[in-house]
C-alpha cells in the first residue's frame, strides 16, 4: 500500500490505545479502579477462579492504598462523580465495592504484598501515625527499608482513630488494616512526641531520611468573646475524648459551629449523646464542605441546620454557657475560594439558648512544636518530606496519596532511579464510550441498618457492607472505559483479519493488532464500546 | 473461545449418546421450541419474519432470538452491512407480495435507468416497460460524516418487522456454538447466550464467525469470497439530480483486476461500488482517476469520499450449509453472484423457514427441502460466471465495446420494438432475472444477427476513425 494512496482518501487507521478512565483521574490517589474491577468482572473470560480474582483485585488496590476497608467507608469517593456510567443508570458503586473487598481481605487475614527489592541499608523515620505517615511507612517498608514511626498518641491512626466516630468507622476495621502495615516490618513507637526531649534534629541524626505526617492537630479559634472557658469545646477535642473513653457532658442543647466533616461528625455524635443539636454555618447549605450524604444523614438524625448565621458571642450565666448570639448573613461577591462571601445583614442578630458550644471551623498543623517553619511543598529537603493534612487540610485519600508519592520519589532519589512519572492525562469522555452497547442495570442500593437504630445504637456502624452478589453485579456494571474487555467485535468484524486472539487473556489483553493489515475503514473504532481503539496519529 | 470448547471434550461421548437417542421425530419444532438466529441482517431478519408468520398460521408457539450486536443506528461502517443498496424490482415486488412493503423512508431514491459508461461512450438504458423502479437503500444509518437522515436503513427496517412479528432482538455478538445432547448452545463473550433447539447462522461473510464453525465438525465449509470496495460521495441532492438523476451509472472499463463498478445515486450522496478480482488501494486510485469515472462528477473531478469499506462479496456457494439443528442462510449459505444478494438472502431465508416449519430440522430435512434452493441459485451463478467471462472479453476489445454500445443506443433511440441488448445488460446488472434467462435471450436469432451487424459496423468504424471518442 503506497502512502500516496493512503493520504488521498478518508482512511482511518486503527490503533490500540489505552486511556485513563475518569474514575482514576477523579481519585486523588489515582487508584486503578478500572484495573481491579476488571479483574473481577472479567474473571471468567480470563479463566480465574473467583478467590484468585478477588485476591488479585485487592492486591491492585493495596499497591497504592493499604486501607481499602477504611476508605471503602469514609472516602467521599470523587472517583464516582466522573464515572461514565452516570449518564446511563448511575455511577458504578466503586466505594461500596472497595469496602466489600477490603472486608473480604480482613476476614481472610491476607498479608500486604512486599516487593522483592530489599533489604536496603537506609533507616527511615516517620513522624505521625496518621494515614499519611502510615502510607509512607508501608511503601518504604515493602521496598525493604527499615522504618520507624513516632506517634505522640498511644494509639496509631491519626484522625481516623481520634476524629472519625465509630458509627462511620469501627475501630476493629482500622486496627486490622494498621496491624497489616506493621506486619510488613514497620516499627511503631507510640506515645513518642517529637519536639521537646526527642527533637527533630535528633531524629535527623538517627535516620537517613524523614517523613513528616503530623497532620493538623490545632483547632482554629473563632475569635469571639466567651470562646474560652467551660462549656466550649473544639470538635476534635470532643470527638477524641468520646472515642478514648473520656466523654464530655454537653448538656441538653448544643450548638455546633462549622460546616465541614468535623462539624457534622460532632453534631451527629452529640445527637447520640442525647442532646438537641443545631449546626450553625455562615454560608448556605450548597457551600457546606461536608460530603452531601453526611449532611443528609445528619438531617435524618434530626440535626437542626442554621445556615447563613455567624456566631458573634458566647454568654455565660453562673459559669455555665447559656446563650449564643448569632449574626444573620447573606451571600455577597465571590471570594478567593470561588464561593460567595457571607456578609452580615445590618442589625439582624438572634439569640440561641444553648448549654454548650462545639467549634469546628478548621485545624492547622503545629509546626512550631517541631521548631520548624511551615514548608511550602512536600519536598522540604532532599531527604525530608512532608505530606497529608500537615500541608493543608484534605482527606484521608489525599494523605495516603501524598505518603505514597513521597515514598516513590524518595526511593528513586536514594537508589538513583528516574523520578516516578505522573499519570498521563488522556481521559475517556462519555462520548467515546458507547453506552448503548452495555446492558442496563441499576446501581446497587446503599446498605444500612434501619434508621430507627441509628441513634438508639450509638456505636453501631450505620452502613453495611454490600453482599457478594451485589459486589459482583457492580463489577459487571463497569464499562472498562478506555481499555479492552474482550467484547470481540473488532476481531469479528475486521475484514482483513487485523486482530489476532491472544493465548492468555485478561483485562486489556485479548487481541493483538497488526496495523499493516488495516484497511482503514474505521469500523472497529466505531464499534469499540470502551473507547480503547482510536485512530492512529 | 473456540466454537467447541476444549473442556467440552470430556462430555462429547455423552453428548453423542444423547444425540443418537434423539429420535427422528424430535428433530422438528414443537410448541415452546427455541430458535437462535445468529445475525440480524436481511437473511436473519427475513427468516425470523417468515418462520413466525408460518408458525402463527399453523398455531405453533415458538420463540425466536435474533442475536445481533449492531444497532443499525450508528452512522458509518460500524452500523452498516456494506453493500450497494440496490434492491431489484423483482425483489421489491416479491417482498411486497409477502407483505414487506418498502416504505418511502427506506427507499433513498427510485432508480429509473442505467447509464453504461465505457471508454467508447455512454448510453442510457431505461427501465424495461411494466417494471417497478429499482429501490436504492442504505443498509445502515448512512455514511460516517453525513447529515442525519430521516430515512431508515433497510436492515433496520426488516429487523423491526421481525421484532413486530414477535422475534426477540438480543444485542449481543455470538462467539461460538456448541452442540449439546438435543440442542445447540449459543455462546456470547460476556458469558450469556442460551440453549436452543435450532441455530440459524446468518452472519454474512463480513464477520469471522464462520471460522469457528469448523470446530462443530459438520462438514460445512464457508463460501468463497473476494474483496470489494464501497465509498460514499457527498454530492448534494441538487447536484445528484442534475448530473445523475435517477440513473445508476455502470462502468465497464478495461482495467486489470476490475470486473465492473457502479455509482448509485441516493438522497444527498452517491455510493460507488467496485467489484473485481484484485481490489486494492492502487486499483481504486487508478479507477477513480479514469476519465469515464471522472466525467460523471461535477467539474469532471472525483471529490473526496466520506466513508468507505472493503467488504467481502460471495463468489462461490458454501459446502453443505446445514446439519442437524443447524442451517446457514444468506451469504453464509448461497447467494446470487455479484448482484441481488438481498434477493439471495430472501430466497434462502424463505426456503429454510419453510423446511424448518413443514419438514423438520434434521440434516436430511435440510438436504431434501432446503439445499435444492441453494443448488438452483448456484447453477444459475455458473451461467453468470460464463456471462461475466464474455463481458470481460467485451471489455477487452474496443470494437466489441463499441458494438454493444451502438446496439444499445440504437435500441434506446427507437420508440418501439424489442430492446434485446438493453434487456440483456439490464438483467446482468440489476439482478432482475436469473442469469439463465439472460443467456437464453442472447441466443435469440434476432439478437445474434443485430449484434453481428453492429460488430462489423464497429470494426469498420474502428479502422477508419482511429482514436476518435465515442458519442455521449
Ligand atoms: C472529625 C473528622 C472527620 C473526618 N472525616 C473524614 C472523612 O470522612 N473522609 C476523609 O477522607 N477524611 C476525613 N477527615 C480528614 C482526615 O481524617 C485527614 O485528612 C487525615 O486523617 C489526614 O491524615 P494525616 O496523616 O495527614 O494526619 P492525621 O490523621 O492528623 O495524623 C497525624 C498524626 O501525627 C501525630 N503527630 C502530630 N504531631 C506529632 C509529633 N510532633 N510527634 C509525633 N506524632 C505527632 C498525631 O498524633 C496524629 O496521629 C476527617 C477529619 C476529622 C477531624
Ligand atoms: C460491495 C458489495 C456490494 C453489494 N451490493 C449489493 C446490492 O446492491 N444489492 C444487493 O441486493 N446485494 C448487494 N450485495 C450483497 C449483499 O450485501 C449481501 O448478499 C447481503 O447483505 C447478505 O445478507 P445476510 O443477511 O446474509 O448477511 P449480512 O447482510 O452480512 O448480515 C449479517 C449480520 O450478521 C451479524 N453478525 C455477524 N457476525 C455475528 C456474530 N458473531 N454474532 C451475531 N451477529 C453477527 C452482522 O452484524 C450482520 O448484521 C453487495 C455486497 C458487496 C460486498
Ligand atoms: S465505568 Fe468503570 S472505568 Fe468507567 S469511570 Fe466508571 S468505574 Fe471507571
Ligand atoms: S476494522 Fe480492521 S480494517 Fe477496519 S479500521 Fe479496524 S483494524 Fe482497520
Amino acid at each position: 500500500m503506497t502512502s500516496s494512496a493512503r493520504c488521498k482518501t478518508d482512511r482511518i487507521y486503527a490503533e490500540q490505545a489505552e486511556k485513563l478512565p475518569p474514575c482514576r483521574t477523579g481519585c486523588p490517589g489515582g487508584a486503578d479502579v478500572r484495573g481491579w474491577i476488571g479483574v473481577i468482572a472479567q474473571r471468567e473470560k480470563s479463566g480465574l477462579p473467583a478467590d484468585e480474582a478477588y485476591r488479585r483485585a485487592w492486591e491492585i488496590i493495596v499497591d497504592r492504598n493499604p486501607f481499602p476497608s477504611v476508605m471503602g467507608r469514609i472516602c467521599p469517593h470523587p472517583c464516582e462523580d466522573g464515572c461514565n456510567r452516570v449518564d446511563k443508570d448511575g455511577a458504578v458503586s466503586i466505594n461500596a465495592m472497595e469496602r466489600f473487598i477490603g472486608d473480604w481481605a480482613i476476614e481472610r487475614a491476607w498479608a500486604l504484598p512486599v516487593m522483592d527489592e530489599g533489604p536496603q541499608a537506609e533507616s527511615i523515620g516517620v513522624i505521625g501515625a496518621g494515614p499519611a505517615g502510615l502510607s509512607f511507612a508501608y511503601q518504604m517498608a515493602r521496598r525493604g527499608y527499615s522504618v520507624h514511626v513516632y506517634e505522640a498518641s498511644d494509639t496509631p491512626g491519626g484522625m481516623l482513630r481520634h476524629g472519625i466516630p465509630a458509627y462511620r468507622l469501627p475501630e476493629d476495621i482500622l486496627a486490622a488494616e494498621i496491624a497489616r502495615i506493621v506486619a510488613v516490618g514497620v516499627e511503631l513507637h507510640l506515645a513518642s512526641r517529637i519536639g521537646g526531649d526527642l527533637s527533630l534534629a535528633k531524629l535527623r541524626e538517627r535516620h537517613d531520611a524523614l517523613f513528616l505526617g503530623i497532620g493538623a492537630q490545632r483547632a482554629r479559634r473563632l475569635g469571639i468573646p466567651g470562646e474560652d472557658g467551660p462549656g466550649v469545646w473544639t470538635g476534635t477535642e470532643y470527638l477524641g475524648r468520646k472515642k478514648n473513653g473520656q466523654p464530655i457532658d454537653l448538656g441538653r442543647k448544643v450548638a455546633v459551629i462549622g460546616g465541614g466533616n468535623t462539624a457534622i461528625d460532632a453534631a451527629r455524635s452529640a445527637r447520640r449523646d442525647g442532646a438537641e443539636v443545631v449546626l450553625v454555618y455562615r454560608r448556605s447549605r450548597d457551600e457546606m464542605p461536608a460530603a452531601d450524604h453526611e449532611i443528609e444523614d445528619a438531617l435524618v438524625e434530626k440535626v437542626g441546620i442554621e445556615c447563613l448565621a455567624a456566631p458573634v458571642e458566647i454568654r455565660r450565666n453562673d459559669g455555665h454557657v447559656r446563650t449564643l448570639i448569632v449574626q444573620k448573613m447573606e451571600l455577597g461577591e465571590l471570594d478567593a475560594s470561588g464561593r460567595r462571601r457571607p456578609v452580615p445583614i445590618g442589625g439582624k442578630q438572634t439569640e440561641m439558648e444553648v448549654d454548650s458550644v462545639i467549634t469546628a471551623v478548621s485545624q492547622e498543623p503545629e509546626w512550631d512544636r517541631l521548631d520548624q517553619e511551615a514548608p511550602d511543598g512536600a519536598r522540604m529537603e532532599s531527604r525530608l518530606w512532608a505530606g497529608g493534612d500537615a500541608l493543608g487540610l484534605g482527606t484521608a485519600s489525599i494523605a495516603i496519596a501524598q505518603g505514597r508519592l513521597a515514598a516513590e520519589t524518595m526511593q528513586a532519589e536514594l537508589r538513583g532511579l528516574p523520578a516516578p512519572q505522573p499519570l498521563s492525562d488522556h481521559t475517556v469522555q462519555t462520548g467515546q464510550v458507547k453506552l448503548d452497547y452495555y446492558d442496563g442495570q441499576e446501581r446497587v442500593q446503599r446498605a444500612h441498618i434501619p434508621t430507627a437504630q441509628w441513634l438508639s445504637q450509638p456505636d453501631m456502624e450505620v452502613d453495611r457492607t454490600i453482599t457478594r452478589e451485589a459486589f459482583e453485579g457492580e463489577a459487571g456494571r463497569c464499562l472498562s472505559c478506555g481499555l479492552c474487555f474482550g467484547c470481540q467485535q473488532c476481531w469479528m468484524y475486521c475484514n482483513p483479519s487485523g486482530y489476532t486472539r491472544l493465548e492468555t487473556v485478561g483485562p486489556g489483553m485479548y487481541f493483538s493488532f497488526d496495523p499493516e493489515k488495516c484497511e482503514g475503514c474505521g469500523k472497529c473504532i466505531e464499534i469499540c464500546p470502551s473507547g480503547y481503539l482510536a485512530p492512529s496519529e | 473461545m473456540s466454537i467447541l470448547d476444549a473442556d467440552d471434550g470430556g462430555d462429547l461421548a455423552g453428548a453423542l449418546a444423547a444425540l443418537q437417542s434423539d429420535e427422528e421425530g424430535e428433530l422438528s419444532l414443537h410448541d415452546g421450541s427455541r430458535v437462535a438466529v445468529i445475525g440480524g441482517g436481511p437473511a436473519g431478519s427475513l427468516f425470523s419474519y417468515f418462520l413466525l408468520q408460518m408458525a402463527e398460521n399453523v398455531g405453533l408457539e415458538i420463540e425466536i432470538n435474533i442475536f445481533e450486536p449492531r444497532h443499525f443506528t450508528h452512522r458509518g461502517a460500524a452500523g452498516c452491512n456494506h453493500c450497494g443498496g440496490v434492491v431489484s424490482e423483482s425483489l421489491v415486488q416479491t417482498l411486497a407480495a409477502e407483505g414487506v412493503n418498502l416504505p418511502p423512508k427506506v427507499v433513498q431514491r427510485g432508480i429509473e435507468c442505467y447509464a453504461l459508461n465505457q471508454d467508447v461512450g455512454t448510453v442510457e438504458i431505461a427501465t424495461p416497460l411494466n417494471e417497478k423502479r429499482i429501490a436504492a437503500v442504505y443498509r445502515g444509518n448512512g455514511p460516517r460524516q453525513s447529515e442525519p437522515l430521516e430515512f431508515i436503513g433497510f436492515d433496520r427496517y426488516v429487523q423491526d418487522l421481525a421484532e413486530q412479528k414477535g422475534a426477540r432482538i438480543v444485542r449481543k455478538l455470538v462467539s461460538g456454538l456448541q452442540r449439546l445432547g438435543g440442542g445447540i448452545r449459543v455462546l456470547c463473550p460476556d458469558g450469556s447466550g442460551g440453549d436452543f433447539d435450532l441455530a440459524v447462522v446468518a452472519t454474512g461473510v463480513n464477520s469471522h464467525f464462520l471460522e469457528g464453525v469448523d470446530g462443530l465438525e459438520i462438514g460445512y465449509s464457508g463460501p468463497e469470497t473476494r474483496k470489494a470496495f464501497l465509498c460514499e460521495f457527498p454530492l448534494g441532492r441538487k447536484e445528484i439530480e442534475n448530473r445523475l438523476g435517477a440513473a445508476l451509472q455502470i462502468f465497464l472499463l478495461d482495467m486489470p483486476g476490475l470486473k465492473f463498478a457502479g455509482l448509485i445515486p441516493k438522497g444527498d450522496l452517491a455510493t460507488m461500488c467496485v467489484i473485481g478480482e484484485n481490489i486494492d488501494e492502487q486499483l481504486i486510485e487508478a479507477f477513480l482517476e479514469a476519465p469515464e469515472v471522472k466525467r460523471c462528477f461535477p467539474d469532471g473531478s472525483v471529490p473526496p469520499h466520506i466513508c468507505h469499506c472493503f467488504p467481502r462479496v460471495n463468489t462461490r456457494s458454501a459446502v453443505k450449509p446445514f446439519a442437524d439443528r443447524i442451517v446457514m442462510i444468506g451469504d453464509t449459505g448461497t447467494t446470487r453472484l455479484y448482484k441481488d444478494g438481498i434477493g439471495g438472502a430472501y430466497r434462502t431465508a424463505k426456503a429454510a423457514a419453510r423446511t424448518v416449519m413443514f419438514s423438520g430440522i434434521s440434516e436430511d430435512d435440510f438436504r431434501q427441502h432446503y439445499w435444492p434452493t441453494c443448488e438452483k441459485i448456484e447453477s444459475d451463478n455458473n451461467i453468470g460466471r460464463f456471462l461475466f467471462a464474455v463481458t470481460r472479453q467485451v471489455q477487452k476489445w474496443r470494437f466489441l465495446r463499441r458494438a454493444v454500445l451502438n446496439m444499445t443506443a440504437a435500441e434506446q433511440r427507437r420508440a418501439t420494438g424489442p430492446r434485446r441488448m438493453s434487456s440483456v445488460l439490464w438483467d446482468v446488472f440489476t439482478g432482475s432475472a436469473p442469469y439463465k434467462e439472460v443467456l437464453l435471450n442472447t441466443f435469440h436469432p434476432a439478437y445474434v444477427a443485430t449484434l453481428t451487424w453492429h460488430i462489423m459496423l464497429s470494426l469498420v468504424i474502428g479502422v477508419f476513425s482511429f482514436g476518435s471518442r465515442g458519442q455521449r
